[in-house]
């Protein structure tokens, strides 16, 4: 009976019940879409750190490990020194410019003979490595994203570039220049980002690590096999405290919403909650009545936000095919609990209000 | 428009003469109710004294403003009292609480009203089922059939009250607040928004569930051609019944 009621209750109004549905899929899809661009975009560039096949990373004491918006460089020197330690079999400096013209990307300034000894080289599917210093390699996504083909010219940073090779994706970043011309093009002569180092096995690398350290205290440097699980977003300065307060923000707009429609629901139904208590209905089978509607809405919404967050990743990926967004069942499930606790607590006041109606007024209420 | 009884169905329920107490089920001693208006204290009741018989039917007349409603709603629980005693079936309301008027309400109270108050969203069927569901004891088909056929709302119970005329929905308020077997039945105007037709077949069916199934029945009316289908006619005035038991 109760199930019956509410459901014709949330069909009494469809445009309200709307507006409370598409409230909570908002909520849902913004949380499901914030985590899921963040982490996805932590997890490739994870992967792509990881699919290097490096064994070390040395950065510079203030960069920070999402390695996107590193800048940070350091003397390129510091490749000498690390080549110098036991257990090191090769060593590569990169330098990453992030660009945001025409799209966002990071730039890889690589050498292309120690970038090759400690990755073992790319796998170039179509065209050559980079020989000129003018050359450019792009992987696969990148030039199925930008419409691109070996032999076509890529400006990026005010700077005509050839593509002279697509490589395989999943290897550091997805744009390779030399790197020297990189430096020469940004003012940052002889200077590196970060520092790959293959070790002579890679049962080495906790041996190489404490070298490094010794030599380089209060230089971050990290084993590149575990990249992976500290990539995440409480590993990144601020990256938490955007993802909670956007969490924070998609909560208010649902609560706030469920808010208005319960109450106003509860207005409208003033003479119908007289009815019920004429009828001996107790205040907690009102407020039961009111949370268990809230509720079927709130599931409703839950369902439309699971479907508007991948239409919405659909969108993205085919405006931004470089992009990665990952939606997964765990903040699925997280983002519709916070809703349904969110939309529970804001129906809260008017299910209370609802209660305390004097029954006598509400009968004659109009 | 005829009227189908089932009698029979209900007969646990009838009035047997011999079974009937000597206590009134209803009964109100120097019953006040004020209401404030500011910080002016209104009086509404001012001492009423009455007593309804089990099984018996009492029309309460009375000019408006007289306190006619305010009595049915303290008699129902669902005013307080401001003073004096009011007892149902034994239990004093002026000691309950707001949530013990609730219970006994749900139990022993049936309430119809003017404007049939029927909730819009649920069917007729719906509107009566929900009354069995609040009582607690969950939809009893044998009694919603026997009630629903009674009152002749077999063919309507799919519609909404939308879709129904103001007499079919008040057979329907009538059916709600019978379902459950309520000690008393009180009813508020229930024919105030009706024509004669069918004011006349509401005021028969209360009639027959009084004669028939010795419903204790209380109606509020203002319309003194309604007072010939109850045994009794008590008059109320600034608050006072003016007949019947007089007032303190």
């Amino acid at each position: 009976m109760m199930g019956q009621f509410v459901v014709r209750n949330l069909f009494h109004r469809p445009m309200r019940t709307l507006i409370g549905v598409m409230a909570v899929a908002v909520e849902v899809a913004l949380v499901v879409l914030i985590v899921g661009l963040t982490s996805g975009l932590l997890q490739e560039t994870a992967k792509r750190i990881e699919g290097i096949g490096a064994d070390v990373m040395l950065q510079s004491p203030s960069a920070q490990m999402f390695l996107t918006f590193s800048g940070s460089p350091m003397p390129i020197k510091i490749a000498d020194k690390l080549r110098e330690l036991k257990y090191v079999r090769a060593v590569t400096p990169a330098f990453l410019q992030f660009n945001s013209t025409g799209g966002v990307e990071t730039i890889w300034g690589i050498d292309p003979t120690s970038f090759r000894d400690v990755s073992g080289g790319f796998v170039i599917l179509e065209g050559r490595d980079m020989e000129g210093p003018n050359d450019m390699l792009i992987d696969d996504w990148q030039a199925k994203a930008k419409k691109m083909k070996v032999g076509d010219t890529y400006n990026l940073l005010s700077q005509d570039w050839k593509v002279v090779g697509i490589v395989e994706h999943g290897k550091a970043g997805r744009i390779f220049v030399p790197i020297t011309t990189l430096q020469e093009l940004v003012g940052a002569r002889d200077k590196a980002s970060i520092f790959l180092v293959k070790c002579t096995r890679s049962e080495h690398a906790d041996d190489v690590i404490e070298q490094m350290k010794a030599i380089f205290p209060g230089y971050p440097v990290r084993p590149l096999k575990d990249f992976m699980t500290l990539m995440t977003s409480t590993n990144v300065p601020g990256l938490q405290t955007f993802i909670n307060a956007m969490i924070a923000l998609a909560i208010s707009i649902g609560l706030l919403v469920i808010f208005l429609t319960m109450y106003t629901t509860v207005l409208e139904r003033t003479r119908d909650i007289g009815v019920l208590k004429s009828l001996g209905a107790s205040k907690f089978l009102i407020v039961r009545s009111l949370l268990t509607e809230t509720a079927a809405l709130c599931l409703l919404g839950i369902l439309a936000g699971v479907a508007l967050s991948y239409l919405v990743r659909a969108g993205f990926l085919k405006i931004f095919p470089t992009l990665s967004i990952l939606i997964t069942t765990d903040w699925i499930v997280r983002a519709g609990s916070i809703a349904l606790i969110g939309a529970l607590v804001g129906a809260l006041y008017p299910a209370w209000v609802a209660t305390r109606k004097d029954v006598v007024e509400s009968l004659s209420y109009d | 428009m005829a009227i189908t009884v089932t009698i029979q169905a209900l007969n646990d329920r009838k009035c047997d003469p011999e079974l009937k107490t000597v206590e009134p089920i209803l009964k109100t001693e120097n019953l006040w109710k004020l209401y404030h208006a500011g910080k002016v204290e209104v009086p509404a009741l001012r001492g009423v004294n009455f007593e309804v018989m089990p099984g018996e039917s009492v029309a309460v007349m009375g000019p408006s403003g007289c306190g006619k409603s305010s009595l049915l709603y303290v008699i129902g629980g669902l005013a307080s009292t401001s003073k004096g005693k009011v007892f149902v079936d034994g239990n004093d309301l002026s000691e309950m609480t707001d949530a013990e008027r609730t219970k006994l309400r749900r139990s022993k109270i049936g309430f119809v009203f003017q404007r049939f108050n029927l909730l819009p969203t649920l069917t007729a069927k719906g509107n009566i089922a929900i009354a069995q569901y609040i009582h607690g004891d969950g939809f009893d088909p044998h009694r919603f059939a026997v009630v629903t056929k009674m009152l002749g709302l077999e063919g309507r119970l799919h519609h909404r009250p939308a879709e129904m005329s103001g007499g079919e929905q008040q057979r329907v308020a009538i059916a709600r607040a019978i379902i459950n077997e309520p000690k008393i039945l009180l009813a508020d105007e229930p024919t105030g928004n009706l024509d004669t037709k069918n004011s006349d077949i509401v005021l028969e069916m209360l009639r027959r569930l009084n004669k028939d199934l010795g419903q204790t029945i209380v109606m509020i009316t203002h319309n003194p051609e309604a007072t010939t289908y109850f045994d009794r006619v008590v008059h109320m005035r600034d608050g006072v019944i003016v007949d019947g038991i007089p007032a303190d």
